[in-house]
């Protein structure tokens, strides 16, 4: 190797070898940085939290959450029949709701109710309504396929069954019914 | 144990204690009088227990309500019902559905028997048995021997849509009101449907009767 390498290697060798000469604020300022980094605030949820509870506590949240199924659950028994029958083509089974129409000739009626199971037999819920000077009263009820018993309540004192439709078999209170199936 | 999970048993027992307490509870019952309230609730809770479909039970506690029974009145009634609806499913089969027992209960009360319910379903395998046990309750109730009722509603119920079963009832029903005996009017309206006559059938035939025949 000539001589004028060795003696390059040499120079760079020492200015390597010299210590470096460091800004004496330097690590003041490395140090403010990583502070304000600690400092920026994160969400409480993302952080970690450790909770203590004592097992009474265990029973009381327990019976809270209790409490709340049994209020959701007692919000949904609570729906009408009316209500939970609402169907749509999604459910498993579907059930189309067919428009029946009800009936009833009683010309020196002053008013007619259809009351049945449709109804959670609420005299005052499916009133009929007169048609004309005939005498004859309708009303018009969407109803799902299934099996009802139903009558009419003429004037709000007596109970009718629906001549044109099958009698129940039977009238637990002495006054008969009579029973509709909705077909599929 | 754990002191931990031996408190947590005993609070998850509460909470199915208390949510099964708020599905028993049935709003529309709070329309009965007090006497009512405390005489009908514990027999649709029973009722229930057996796995026994409760809505026919509410409907017939609500319609002694409208009609202003008494209590005792509105809870034989109540209490009769779920007795049909039991024996509905013993002829049934655990696996009736709801609707098939209601109608199976109103056969029944109608004067079919369990026998002819089991021949209906026999017959008509999983389909849907409402409709056909309907219309047999309904064709037993206007005096058309519970046996004929049966085979008709089998005979025809094989091959034609519900619709159709409802058809052939209003028909045997109109001319049943028009002066016809329940088991001429059947008999007439099966042989129009060209099936087998009922009156071979009328007997307590246990045999379901052949698939029908129907013109193409």
């Amino acid at each position: 190797m000539p001589e004028f390498e060795d003696e390059l290697v040499r120079r760079v060798a020492a200015e390597l070898k010299r210590p470096a000469a460091l800004d004496p604020a330097l690590d003041a300022r490395i140090m403010a940085e990583v502070r304000a980094h600690a400092r920026r605030p994160r969400l409480w949820l993302l952080r970690p939290h450790t909770f203590r509870v004592t097992p009474l506590g265990i029973l009381a949240r327990a019976a809270a959450l209790a409490a709340i199924v049994a209020g959701a659950t007692l919000a949904v028994s609570r729906l009408r029949p009316g209500e939970a029958v609402v169907s749509t083509a999604s459910a498993p089974e579907a059930l189309t709701a067919s428009a029946v129409p009800f009936v009833l000739y009683a010309p020196r009626a002053r008013s007619v109710a259809l009351v049945g199971d449709f109804n959670n037999w609420d005299t005052r819920a499916t009133p009929l309504r007169r048609t004309g000077a005939s005498g004859a009263w309708v009303v018009t009820v969407p109803l799902p396929p299934g099996r009802y018993r139903y009558a009419f309540l003429i004037d709000g004192t007596r109970w009718l069954a629906d001549p044109g439709a099958p009698r129940a078999p039977d009238d637990d209170f002495g006054t008969p019914n009579s029973v509709l199936t909705v077909g599929t | 144990m754990n002191p931990i999970t031996r408190l947590s048993a005993p609070a998850l027992a509460l909470a199915a204690v208390l949510a099964g307490t708020a599905a028993a509870q049935d709003s529309r019952l709070d329309r009965l009088a007090p006497e009512a309230r405390a005489l009908v609730p514990p027999i649709i809770d029973s009722a229930r227990a057996a796995g026994l479909p409760t809505e026919p039970l509410v409907n017939r506690a609500l319609e002694g309500a409208s009609k202003g029974a008494p209590a005792p009145i509105i809870a034989a009634a109540v209490r009769r019902l779920a007795g049909d609806l039991g024996r509905a499913r013993e002829a049934l089969g655990p696996d009736a559905g709801a609707a098939d027992l209601a109608a199976a209960a109103d056969a029944l009360r109608a004067g079919a028997s369990t026998a002819a319910l089991r021949r209906v379903r026999d017959a008509l395998g999983p389909r849907r048995l409402a409709v056909p046990l309907g219309v047999t309750a309904d064709l037993t109730a206007r005096g058309v021997p519970a046996d004929s009722a049966a085979t008709l509603v089998i005979g025809l119920a094989r091959s034609a849509a519900d619709a159709q079963l409802l058809a052939l009832q209003r028909e045997v029903e109109r001319d049943i009101a028009l002066g016809a005996s329940p088991l001429a009017a059947a008999s007439g309206r099966f042989a129009a449907a060209d099936v087998e006559s009922p009156t071979s059938v009328s007997g307590p035939s246990t045999t379901p009767s052949p698939p029908v025949r129907r013109k193409p």
